[in-house]
């Protein structure tokens, strides 16, 4: 019974002939049925906002009267705003300590915690579980961690030093978000490693033990050189991540104190919806995906690799 | 000592003086990390039922003196948390059924089905990958007023369809399965729609639970994008009803706010321990997100 299937199945009609066109579009009718409806909302929700992105950028954009086309007038806006110089400043400074305070710590714990001889799977789960916390959840909790009266002062004053204004000191508001972030993310980040960490093989340590490797240079020729690949991955996905964040700063110091925490995308985002100035908000964004489209290219080019 | 059971470490190693520091030193600091996850965490259940003059007292105590489980009843009454929730739930499953559909059968075309010009239609949907996402959320709410969309729970549910790294994941999980089966089926007579529905649905459940585990966290935790979309509070979800309501209010009693901060983790929390496995084994998976 299977045989005369295959047999009809391998007497295609001729090309060009009426059957052939025939055969072959009921052959491709589902295929393309199926990419349909998936065609209409990457169509609908994403590249038709891509595109208006690019066409408002030229507009006011006003939800009553219509819009306007206005030439560069929103980019000289945006250029000409000296909050857009201060936001470009925030940000690098802002994935400058995200790189310094976070970028590591996963890497750092991952491979410890895969030296753990006994609790890792509980260890794994405590690393995890601040991830797993809505960020609402995190903003009230740390709001209060960081409190004058909050725990983390009282241990600092048991110590005898100094309180630390966490988050109304200019000094140290951007700095207090960025450890917040990396208390809740740094283990997802670390269960990725872990895992790259637990498949290098381990007859590699055995024989660089047997040729006098100490620890340490176990660490930095065999552990280190096998996750290159995953840790450039990683340093991109958050460049890419941490310069588009807006949502703790927002969310904990509504960009201040002092403009301190003021990122460029929640300046996209108050220029959108404080001043309800959609056409400059979307200028800015244009600008930002004239700078990061080429990380995302970078981005999926060694994820291609990696895999 | 097999090499199988050894780490960077062998047990010879350990014999050492100056390793056995090096490995305390190791213990000692994934021991203060696991304090300083845990601590924040048990505060917030703990503070929840404390009563307020002692959530504020100076230095903060561990353990509440009295336990005041009223806090979480009067939690609850103090904004609607069960109708927030209601909607979180009615966002979630919309997504999730738009994006079982949708994608499913889009991705289950790619990488299964007779397509002239897969690639071309392959690169359509990966494309969307390079643009950053925040470039395009303006125009995007915009697109979303025009198209009459605010304020309702359509804005959700049909975007999801619209998401790269979701496809991604289907169409690698239905490249994993073997042709042969879908040959077999096509020769005994089964339609393309038929062998979807009754062979490789079936077979995606796995898949279809770390999706799962991805939109309900989504749902959950998204606060910013619904507090634009949703206007009126009867829609608002439950993440951005405790951002409006509970975190920057002065007003309410740090004890409750602590409540409804334990009550909204809660379930999140309860999932993640229950499939621990499958979520530890999606992270690895989510490198790709970006």
């Amino acid at each position: 019974m299977n045989q005369t299937a295959i047999l009809n199945d391998e007497l295609p009609a001729k090309p060009g002939s009426k059957p052939y066109k025939q055969n072959r579009w009921k052959k491709n009718f589902w295929g393309y049925m199926f990419l349909v409806p998936a065609l209409v909302i990457f169509i609908m929700f994403m590249w038709v906002p891509i595109f208006k992105g690019f066409l408002y950028s030229f507009y006011t954009v006003d939800f009553v009267k219509g819009n306007t086309f206005v030439g560069f007038d929103n980019y000289a806006t945006a250029l000409t705003d000296p909050d857009v110089l201060i936001a470009v400043k925030n940000t690098l400074y802002y994935m400058l300590l995200c790189l310094v305070v976070g970028f590591w710590v996963p890497i750092a714990f991952a491979i410890a915690i895969s030296e753990l001889r006994r609790f890792g799977g509980v260890v794994r789960v405590a690393a995890y579980l601040p991830y797993v916390m809505p960020a609402v959840v995190l903003y009230g909790l740390w709001r209060w961690l960081y409190d004058p009266v909050g725990p983390i002062n009282a241990l600092l004053g048991t110590l005898g030093a100094d309180q630390i204004p966490f988050l109304t000191d200019s000094r140290w508001s951007m700095l207090s978000l960025v450890f917040m972030e990396t208390w809740q993310q740094f283990g997802s980040g670390m269960l990725i490693y872990l895992a790259a960490v637990l498949s290098i093989p381990r007859d590699w340590y055995e024989a660089a033990e047997i040729d006098g490797a100490g620890v340490w240079a176990r660490i930095r020729h065999i552990t280190l050189p096998s996750l290159r690949n995953l840790i450039v991955l990683m340093l991109i996905l958050q460049i890419i991540a941490t310069s588009q964040g807006y949502q703790s700063q927002l969310a904990l110091l509504d960009g201040g104190p002092n403009k301190t925490t003021l990122t460029y995308a929640l300046l996209i985002v108050k220029y959108a919806f404080t001043q309800l100035d959609y056409g400059t908000a979307t200028a800015l964004g244009m600008l930002m995906f004239i700078v990061l489209g080429g990380l995302g290219i970078l981005q999926f080019k060694l994820g291609k690799e990696d895999n | 000592m097999k090499s199988a059971e050894r780490g960077i470490l062998s047990e010879h190693d350990l014999k050492k003086t100056s390793n056995k520091v090096v490995y305390g030193l190791m213990v000692f600091f994934i021991a203060i990390m696991v304090f300083t996850m845990m601590y924040p965490i048990l505060m917030t259940m703990f503070n929840g039922l404390k009563s307020n003059q002692e959530v504020n007292s100076f230095p903060p105590h561990f353990f509440p003196q009295e336990w005041h489980f009223s806090n979480l009843k009067d939690a609850v009454n103090y904004i609607d948390l069960l109708m927030f929730l209601k909607n979180t739930l009615y966002i979630f499953v919309g997504n999730m059924v738009v994006t079982l559909v949708v994608l499913g059968m889009a991705s289950f075309s790619i990488s299964r089905m007779n397509v002239p010009y897969r690639k071309a239609f392959y690169f359509f949907f990966l494309m969307t990958l390079f643009i950053p996402a925040t470039s395009y959320m303006i125009p995007n709410f915009v697109n979303l007023k025009e198209l009459g969309l605010l304020n309702q729970y359509a804005a959700f549910w049909l975007p999801a369809g619209a998401n790269t790294f979701f496809f991604l994941l289907l169409k690698n999980f239905f490249d994993g399965i073997h042709p042969e089966i879908f040959e077999a089926a096509r020769i005994d007579g089964a339609s393309e729609p038929r062998s979807f529905f009754s062979i490789a649905v079936p077979l995606s459940v796995p898949i279809f639970a770390t999706l799962a585990i991805f939109i309900f966290s989504t749902a959950w935790n998204d606060w910013f994008w619904p507090s634009l979309v949703m206007h009126t509070e009867d829609k608002y979800t439950l993440a951005t009803a405790i951002y409006k309501y509970v975190i920057n209010v002065k007003a309410l009693n740090t004890n409750i706010k602590f409540a409804i901060l334990f009550l909204v983790s809660l379930p999140p929390i309860l999932v993640f321990l229950i499939f621990q496995k499958f979520i530890m084994r999606g992270v690895t998976l989510s490198a790709v997100k970006g």
